[in-house]
């Protein structure tokens, strides 16, 4: 499984390997059905702690992407709704917006105009 | 399946399971009929053994004679068509070929020794006076190996699968404060039963044998542990790629691994190959020229700048050969500089 980590994400390590593994399933790397690498492969690859990981899967359980089997390891339960996808991707702009000085209400003004440029 | 390959290949399959049958019972049918026609004219036990020099030194009676290489046969032929006829091995020319050839093989060792033996103990009234055996020895070395090779060349002809199609290469973020990894895994389900198996029975033995429930019990004890660690070590493969290093690890506690530097890779590419072409599972081939075959299909091939190739079977292959590729390339030019 490709994971791509940002490293100049302010928040918290266990949230953005949450959100690795979620672009990852958005992107369709890798599909419903599919077993995601150990947990401590993942922990290895991405050079943190076995129980950060376990700590984002279990949000991504509880957010119902993945599934956690007995004896079958941790496998994707389905893609994210186009809000939760619409909404990493709402944060990856508000970064990219937060590198060219512009605020939150920047970037809503600029949607604003964009939707009504669109109408 | 909607694959046109697969057509083919059903047809192709009712023209080689009655080849192969064919074969297998024309074998057959001479190694039970030589002993049962030459019965009468043949010592009882009959000489089955011959020594250095040439001479007979152990016997069989006839029974289990007449009956041993039947049974072989029987299982070896079993197996090997059975293997041969599965769909995934038969569209493929490279396997298809290794099992025709290894059945021809066997068949023709069986034939010739048997023959062998019953000439030499033909109308010999005791196995002790059986003729020696001089130039046959080479006969029974010889003959098996040019029949493997006829067999070789039939099981060439055929269909060949063409591999598939290589997925769509994956995008990666290369830019700058971006950590792509990639991290997959291959798993032999068989590989960890046996494992579980093999241990098992290593403790009970080693626990009977202690207590003394059961003497000379501690002969069977390590070569089952050692079937038990074999198993282990082959029962998965990890393989992660950093932008730093590759590391390939196998068993479940992830060692022995392997690291390279980047720095020491040339590139990297998706292969299929199975055990029949490599030779078997686990670490096959001399170093250099290598793969660690945990299962048959994906592999990820990777070419050091030394020369040497490394081929690891693995799921999601393609992503991992298209992120070692990117990463080469963005740190080539400092290479060059």
């Amino acid at each position: 499984m490709l994971l791509t980590l940002d490293l100049n994400d302010p928040r918290p390590l266990h949230e953005q390997v949450a959100v690795a593994i979620r672009r990852a399933i958005e992107a369709g790397d890798i599909a419903p059905g599919d077993r995601l690498p150990p947990a401590r492969d993942l922990a290895h690859a991405l050079g943190v702690n076995a129980n950060t990981v376990l700590r984002s899967l279990r949000d991504l359980r509880d957010e119902g992407l993945l599934e956690f089997r007995r004896g079958r390891g941790v496998s994707v339960l389905r893609r994210p709704d186009g809000r939760a996808a619409l909404r990493t991707r709402a944060r990856d702009l508000l970064d990219e917006a937060a590198r060219y000085g512009l605020t939150a209400g920047d970037v809503v003004a600029l949607i604003t105009d964009l939707s009504e440029e669109m109408a | 399946m909607t694959d046109p390959r697969d057509t083919s290949a059903t047809g192709f399959r009712t023209r080689f399971l009655p080849a192969a049958a064919a074969w297998a019972v024309l074998v057959a049918a001479v190694l039970v009929a030589v002993p049962l026609v030459l019965a009468g004219r043949l010592p009882d036990p009959l000489a089955t053994h011959w020594g250095p020099s040439g001479r007979p030194d152990g016997s069989m009676s006839f029974a289990a004679f007449a009956l041993f290489p039947v049974v072989l046969w029987v299982a070896v032929a079993g197996i090997g068509i059975g293997v041969a006829a599965r769909a995934r091995t038969l569209v493929r020319r490279a396997p298809r070929a290794f099992y025709c050839a290894g059945l021809a093989w066997a068949g023709g060792l069986l034939i010739t020794t048997q023959a062998f033996t019953v000439a030499a103990n033909l109308d010999r009234g005791d196995w002790t006076r059986a003729a020696g055996m001089t130039w046959q020895v080479a006969v029974v070395v010889v003959a098996p190996i040019a029949l493997g090779a006829l067999g070789w060349l039939a099981g060439r002809r055929g269909p060949d699968a063409s591999p598939a199609p290589p997925p769509a290469e994956p995008v990666i973020d290369l830019s700058p404060g971006k950590r792509p990894v990639w991290v997959s895994t291959a798993t032999a389900p068989w590989a960890s039963w046996l494992t579980l198996v093999a241990l098992a029975a290593a403790v009970v033995i080693a626990a009977a044998a202690r207590s003394g429930l059961i003497r000379d019990g501690w002969g069977a004890v390590v070569p089952l542990a050692l079937t038990g660690v074999v198993g282990a070590v082959l029962s998965s493969v990890s393989v992660r790629v950093v932008p730093e290093s590759l590391t390939v690890s196998v068993g479940p506690l992830r060692w022995p691994l392997r690291r390279v530097r980047l720095d020491r890779v040339e590139r990297a590419w998706v292969e299929e190959r199975y055990p029949a072409q490599v030779g078997g599972w686990g670490y096959r081939g001399l170093p250099g020229r290598a793969t660690i075959m945990i299962r048959g299909g994906e592999c990820l091939v990777v070419r050091y700048t030394s020369g040497g190739e490394l081929g690891i079977t693995v799921d999601d292959a393609a992503a991992g050969a298209a992120l070692l590729n990117a990463l080469i390339a963005r740190q080539h030019p400092s290479v060059e500089r």
